[in-house]
């Protein structure tokens, strides 16, 4: 089954540390600021790790990033719309989920 | 009354989006000057500023402010200096300190907004982590920054609004009747 999994290396150190920074910081900042910026919060973590591997990503991976997690930045700032970013972040999740297919022995794409 | 301050204050939108055009020196200067024209409860003056250009310190910043969305050319820190409220005795939970905070905060932005430049507040970054970048004294609590620099042509929109709103929904006449 491991066989099957991408083993490319997609992060440097520097830009794991960055990473690492945003989520310790945006957990900290979190406990004083509205719920609902939560999921805010989180996709900005999405969207540096996403254009941080992007350029050493597969493939498989390749569409999923550019097409979806560039529409982030503009998610956010509907924020106020509940149902409109309920429906993106939906289709964010089912986008994530083919993109985890592509790269699981399951389907053919994985194989 | 001056019409060009009204427009001044309508037109001013924040920026999450610039250029990496830099800001003139004067420039910075001016907007610095016009903050401390701010008022300032008991005129304490307890705000200082902490003006960043360094691309490598701007950097560091943003990694621990996941709410500044802009990568701007210059980070103007308003911070609060404990030292001045020791000397008046006061608490740091007195509300003048952050509503001192407020006035030049939105002197900075108006200012920069009749300089032709862009701007934009972030409270979102972690305090701790900002001190430990910058070498702040002890004394100091980084309160709020405001970024500045030139708006990107490919500015998105502001986020939209909760709801739709005009002075009158925000305002109440004279005193609130009897039950
Ligand atoms: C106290 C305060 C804190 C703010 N913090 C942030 C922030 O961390 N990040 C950000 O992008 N905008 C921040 N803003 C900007 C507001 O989101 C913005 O003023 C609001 O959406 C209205 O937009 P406008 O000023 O363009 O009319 C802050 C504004 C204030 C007054």
């Amino acid at each position: 089954m491991a066989e099957a999994m991408s083993e490319n290396w997609v992060l440097k150190e520097d830009e794991a540390i960055e990473l690492l920074a945003l989520l310790i910081t945006s957990a900290r900042i979190q406990m004083d600021e509205p719920a609902h910026y939560g999921p805010l919060r989180l996709l900005t973590a999405t969207e540096r790790l996403s254009s941080a591997i992007l350029e050493r990503a597969s493939d498989k991976s390749r569409g999923f990033l550019q097409g979806n997690i560039e529409r982030i930045p503009d998610m956010h700032m509907q924020m106020s719309d509940t149902e409109a970013y309920a429906t993106g972040l939906d289709e964010l999740c089912r986008q994530v989920a083919q993109c985890l297919l592509r790269h699981s022995p399951l389907t053919e794409d994985g194989s | 009354m001056s019409e060009t301050v009204l427009e001044n204050i309508r037109t001013r939108r924040v920026v999450r989006e610039m250029t990496d055009q830099p800001v003139a020196q004067e420039q910075i200067e001016k907007i610095l000057e016009a903050a401390r024209w701010a008022p300032s409860g008991g005129n304490l003056r307890p705000n200082r500023y902490i003006v960043v250009e360094d691309p490598e310190t701007r950097r560091l910043i943003r990694l621990v402010s996941p709410g500044m969305f802009q990568k701007a050319p210059v980070l103007i820190l308003i911070c609060t200096d404990g030292d001045v409220l020791t000397e008046h005795s006061l608490p740091p939970t007195d509300r003048a300190l952050l509503i001192d905070i407020g006035t030049a905060a939105q002197t900075i932005m108006l200012a920069t907004h009749a300089l032709g430049l862009a701007s934009g507040p972030v409270t979102s970054y972690s305090k701790e982590a900002v001190k430990v970048i910058l070498n702040l004294p002890a004394s100091y609590s980084p309160e709020m920054f405001i970024c500045i620099g030139h708006k990107a042509e490919t500015t998105r929109r502001g986020m939209t609004a909760w709801k739709r709103i005009t002075w009158r929904d925000l305002t109440h006449w004279e005193r609130f009747p009897d039950d």
